[in-house]
Order: C-alpha cells, then structure tokens, then sequence
C-alpha cells in the first residue's frame, strides 16, 4: 500500500471519533479527539493492524492559550497518524491509559505524567521513570514557565521505601552498570530460580535535555543531540537535522546524504561489535569480546580518517556534512571493509556453532512474531522475530532511495537469531558503503541555512543501530524550538526484555538484558537478594559467574 | 638484629607503593555521561591499548578499587551512587574525571537534573578532557596520576565547602 493508502485506511478507521482531521505533510494525518474517545481510537487502530504506537509527545501550549496536549503518534510505512488529544491546563488533567492494548505505552505514559503533570488514569504503574527519586510532587519540568535554575532550590521529597513484595524475594539489579547508557534498576521477582515479574526504572542518566533544547539555538542542539548517546551520536544528529531541514524547506545536496548514510553504516557497524563482545562477556566468551572489540578499532580508525573524531563525529552540519570524502578515503575504506568482512563471517560462524555459547542462546527468551509486534520491539530485536520493520526500507530518507539496504530477518526470534540477525546485517552495511563509495554523488556537500526556523512541526525517523529513532520538533518561528520530544528505541525494547523475562531462569537474566537490549555495556553492578530477615548481597560479576557456572555444570 | 619499628614502616610503605603503582585497580561509575567516555575507557582497557599492561584492571566491585573513573556531569539521581561508591572504597583512593562533563558539566551545563561537574561532589586528582577523550589521553592521565602516586607528591586537594560533609 502507497502512504496516501495508508492515510486514507487510517481516516476511515478513526472516522467515528475525529473532530476534525489535518493533513499538515504529505505522510502525515493529524485527528483531533476528545480524551474519552482515546483507548476506542487506539484500539480500533490496533484492531485493524494499522500501524504501532511510536511516541506520546506531551506539549504545553502555555498560560495564555491554557491546554496540554497529547499527541498519539502511530507510524505504519512512512505514514503517520497522529491522535491529537487536547487537555485543560490544571494540575493533573485526566488522561485515559491505552497500555491494555499497546504495553509499550506503558512507558510513554510514566513519561507524560511525570513530565507535564498528567494524570494516566488506569496506567498499570503511575512511578517515576525519568525524575529523580527526591524531585518534588507537582514540578513538573516540561511545562512552560519552569526554568532549570528552579531545580537547584527545590526542597527534595522524602526518598521512597524500597519496594517490598510480600513473601516473594526480588532480586533488583542496578543501576550501577557505568557503560550503559540508559543505567536501569530492574526489579526481578523470583520464585526460586525463576522470574516470575519484573520492572524497571530509568533515569540515572537523565539530564532533561529535552528542555534544555528549548533554551539553545538550533546550531547549538546539534551538539548537545549528538550527546545523547556517545554510540550512537550520529543517529540523533541526523535524525534532528533532517527535521529541521523539513521545517526550513532547504534541500540537502545528494552528496551530503551519501556522505551521512556512509557514516551511519560505519557507526552501525562500531556498534553492533561493541555488542557482539559485550554480550560475549556476559555469556563468559571472554575471547569473543576481546577480539570484536580490537576488529572494532578498524572502524574507529576509519571514523576518526573520515571525520576527525573517533566518538564524537559531528559530521552532520545543518543543511549538509562538515567534511567530503575524497579519492583517498575511499581507497582505506576499501580497504578496511575487506578485513571487516572475514571478520564478521567468522564471528557469525562462531556464534552459529560454538557449542558452549549456543547453550547460552539458542532457546533463550524466545519472542514470537505476534509478541514482538505487540511489545513494540524495534530494530534488529524485531527482525529477529521475523518483523519487517526497519525504516531505512519503510520509509526512506536521506539516501537510502538512492542506496537501498536489504532487509535481513530471522524467524526463530530467540538470543540466536538476533546475533545472526546483527551479524548478517553488518555484512549487508558493508556491501553499502562500498556501493555508496563507488558511485558517490558529485556537487556540494553543504548549503547556506537559516539562523531561524519557519513554524511548523514536524516528525523525523531515522533507524538506529537499535531501531527507530523517533524526533518530533515543533518551531515558533523563532531561533530555539518550542518542542523537542525524542523517543530512543531501548525504550521501546525495554518492554519485551520486562515481558519476556518472566519465565526464565535467574543465571539467564544477565544474557536477556544484554541481548535484548544492545545498549548494554560492561558489568559493574550491586545486586542485593532481599528476604524477609537476611540480605545477601551479590555483585553483578558475581551474578554473571552464576550464570556461567551454572551452564559449565550442564555439560 | 637491630631494626627499629621506624624502618620497618619504611619498606612496608615502599612495598604497598610498589604495588599500588604497579596494580591500581578501578572502578567505574558514570553518573550522567552519554556513553561516549565509556565506551572509550572500555577500548582502552581491550587489546589495541591494553591498559592492561600496567597492572590496571577494571573491578565490579568498590570495595576491591583503588582508583574510581568517573564519566559524565553528575545527575540528581546519580549523586547519592556515585558518593556511596566512592565511601565504599578502601583507603587511599584516588578519583579521575574522564571527559569534559565530569570536568565542566560540558553541553549540560544548565540542565535540570544535573547537579553539576564532580568536582563539586568528590575530590578529583586527576582531570581527563575531551569530548570523549581518546584512550591515548586516558592512558597517559592514568600513568600521570601513577607517577604522582609513585613520587608520593599527590596532588593537593582543593576540598570544596560540603564535600567533606558529603563524604
């Protein structure tokens, strides 16, 4: 089906509660609902398998037009329909949960509440996700009118009681696992060596840059995107210049979006070996993590050749790319790309084959296709289960027409497919960037862009090594944006590593993580077993020798 | 056999020297860092730099660390781990700020839930800047503060009002 079919089907099916519809681009339907209508739209959407819930953006109109809104973004092809859900500006507008059907809103919706001080009714868990602990009831940081420098005097809330569950034991883990870049605490309820729930909280790492953005202009958010994540630094920044770049009407040259989907396969390709030795880690494959990681290098030499920086690329300017790639790179990415390849055909060998290490995965935390779908999960976690998700092909940006990528998916869905899955899809990103380098667009590769932004609002998409990466921007006309609302995929992910651990055994909890969620770095985390009486504390390379040794005897 | 209790101090503290210098173990925390420091201390420690060769080792544990490797601005949430962290570790301890947000706060300055830069929370010794700073950079802030510690000029502190409450 073309986007305009898409758009239309959706029209269709939110007929019934739409007070009124808005075609504000050529992929995207705004419909305006009433709040009460909200679970009846979401679920007529999710009857008819239009689509997934991509983001809630939560958004304050400010005192004088005195309403939040909601915005629903639904994403299906390059097609997305927002649900726009207008609310009165008061301390805690109702809002009702539409987590029954969609659990990934679960995470949204702690999100909305805690941010602008909106009222889920019927969320099945109303905690903190992001703020801190002892940040104060009724603050709520992304209504208009709070100013960070507010923070410093707030009078901290009391610190909360650790959880208590009863008879049952909850093992929580986290948050120190210092690499990671979402640091988490979970919480696995165990009955004896098996999780029976399991639940999490963010926010170590929160800074709010999401109002930070609104106090910078639209060069200096370039910068501080790109620090959102240091792996994936490229990602942010081209997912936020392409939506600014919409707004700004400016046409990019075709050699400036080669040049940046060239990066992004360089960094795909970083940060699927960083994974691949991380999770090897974990599994106790030492060898496997110290040999992706020197291979790793390759690419990091690459980066720094190509862009001056071997973290940090800053590649991305407004309007077009810092740095061209000329006749020599090419020759060394050529070059390095050969060595690349016999790598990653061995560690896909190895990770088929090994037998020790297949005991470790294959099996481990199956997720169904009908699961993945309904959790949410995105990118490589979602292909592994046979979803044909991937917005490099779903709706092309940059130049990814120009350049297409293959889709690789597996049908088995367990922690196998998704090594197989990430490993197959590094080789096809090799083949890309050299098909990018052989036939690389001539002209320039920056245009002039303006210091301010027409109004408008747009939805940006980009795949990230993870999977989508969702920015919506909102501009006043003015030099800062109104709104900035990022959705990164672990959040999405998240939902399925939550779901599906239950079941499995404590020893696996460790490779579940690091599998599902490849953002996950090293080890370096307290965990405590708490019962009724007695603590006993372990480590997490304590936990991860747990594991180890426990699939060691099995043998 | 003649010894004095004042000589025998002397070799005990050449040897713990000797092997402190020799096998400095750390820990890492990052309190608010967007991962780029990390991932960068991570490659320092794999073959191709192998920090490694000089007895360094990163541990899970605060309790077996000598040394804490801080990343990142320090965050609201992450301020009261970060300390119990370094309040776990054995004496003598030593901390090193990796990157421009543990030095400065870097592009978070002014964010809400960032308290601040770690020197405002913990006593820093040695200061490692870039954004992030390559494993070269890391490698030879490390061997700066092991020189220090081998010459036995530590660093003076400068001990901001409220750290020693704090810690």
């Amino acid at each position: 089906m073309t986007t305009e079919a898409y758009l239309q089907r959706a029209g269709e099916i939110l007929a019934p509660f739409a007070k009124g519809t808005n075609n504000p681009e050529s992929n995207r339907l705004d419909v305006q609902i009433a709040a009460s209508d909200l679970p009846a739209a979401a679920s007529a959407l999710t009857d008819a398998s239009w689509g997934y819930l991509a983001a809630i953006t939560g958004m304050d109109h400010g005192a004088e037009a005195n309403e939040l809104e909601a915005l629903y973004h639904f994403c299906e092809g390059s097609a997305v329909t927002t649900l726009r859900v207008r609310l009165p500006r008061v301390d805690c507008p109702e809002i009702p949960s539409v987590s029954g059907m969609i659990p990934v809103a679960s995470f949204f919706e702690r999100e909305l509440g805690e941010m602008l001080g909106v009222t889920v009714v019927d969320t099945p868990d109303a905690s903190r996700l992001f703020l801190p602990d002892d940040w104060p009831d009724r603050v709520y940081p992304l209504r208009q009118g709070f100013k960070p420098e507010q923070a410093a005097s707030i009078q901290p809330n009391k610190t909360p009681e650790p959880s208590k569950a009863g008879n049952k034991f909850i093992v929580p883990i986290g948050p120190q696992h210092p690499a990671l870049k979402e640091p988490g605490h979970f919480e696995f309820t165990v009955d004896g060596e098996i999780i029976t729930g399991a639940r999490m909280r963010l926010g170590y790492v929160h800074r709010g840059i999401e109002k930070a953005t609104e106090e910078r202009n639209w060069i200096q958010n370039l910068y501080l995107l790109e620090r959102i994540c240091g792996i994936c630094s490229h990602t942010h920044t081209s997912a936020y210049s392409q939506g600014v770049e919409k707004l700004a009407q400016v046409e990019v040259p075709h050699r400036a979006l080669a040049i940046r989907e060239l990066v992004a396969g360089l960094e795909r390709i970083h940060s699927h070996l960083l994974w691949l030795g991380v999770v090897a880690h974990e599994a106790g494959f030492d060898t496997l993590f110290m040999y992706s990681w020197r291979d790793r290098e390759t690419v990091m030499n690459l980066l720094e050749e190509l862009t001056g920086n071997r973290v940090n690329y800053s590649i991305c300017v407004l309007g077009g790319v810092k740095h061209d790639i000329v006749a020599e790179h090419s020759a060394s990415i050529h070059k390095a790309l050969d060595f690349l390849e016999e790598r990653i055909r061995y560690y896909l060998d190895i990770v088929t084959s090994d037998t020790t290490f297949l005991q470790r995965t294959r099996g481990v935390g199956t997720m169904t296709h009908a699961e993945a779908i309904r959790f949410g999960a995105l990118g490589p976690t979602a292909r592994a289960s046979g979803v044909t998700r991937d917005i490099r092909l779903d709706a092309p940006y940059g130049a990814y027409k120009r350049f297409p990528v293959s889709l690789i998916t597996d049908e088995r869905g367990d922690l196998e497919a998704r090594f197989v899955v990430r490993m197959k899809e590094l080789l096809v990103t090799c083949f890309t960037i050299r098909t990018i380098v052989d036939n690389m667009p001539s002209g320039e590769i920056a245009v002039r862009f303006p210091r301010k932004i027409p109004a408008g609002e747009t939805v940006s998409r980009v795949e990230a090594p993870r999977g989508e990466a969702f920015y919506y921007i909102k501009s006043g006309g003015g030099e800062s944006p109104l709104r900035l609302h990022i959705r990164t995929p672990s959040l999405c992910n998240w939902t399925s590593v939550i779901n599906k651990a239950v079941g499995h055994q404590l020893a696996d909890a460790p490779m579940l993580i690091a599998g599902m969620d490849p953002c996950f770095s090293c080890n370096d985390r307290m965990v405590t077993v708490r019962r009724k009486d007695d603590m006993k504390t372990l480590s997490w390379s304590e936990l991860r020798e747990y594991g180890i040794k426990k699939y060691g005897q099995k043998k | 056999m003649n010894i004095s209790q004042n000589y025998v101090d002397q070799i005990i503290q050449k040897i713990s020297t000797w092997a402190r210098v020799n096998s400095p173990w750390a820990i890492h925390f990052n309190s608010g860092s967007c991962n780029g420091c990390d991932i960068e201390i991570l490659a320092t420690l794999t073959p191709h730099y192998d920090v490694e060769r000089f007895g360094i080792k990163l541990r899970g544990s605060p309790r077996h660390a000598d040394v804490l490797i801080c990343t990142g601005p320090v965050t609201r949430q992450a301020r009261d781990r970060l300390m119990r962290i370094y309040e776990q570790m054995p004496e003598p301890k030593f901390v090193i700020a990796v990157g421009s947000c543990g030095i400065s706060g870097g592009v978070f300055q002014g964010c809400y839930n960032v308290e601040g830069h770690i020197d405002e929370v913990l006593p820093v010794d040695a200061f490692i800047p870039g954004c992030p700073p390559r494993p070269e950079a890391i490698i030879d802030g490390v061997i700066k503060l092991l020189t220090h510690i081998q010459n036995g000029t530590r660093p003076a502190l400068v001990i901001k009002p409220g750290i020693k409450e704090a810690v």
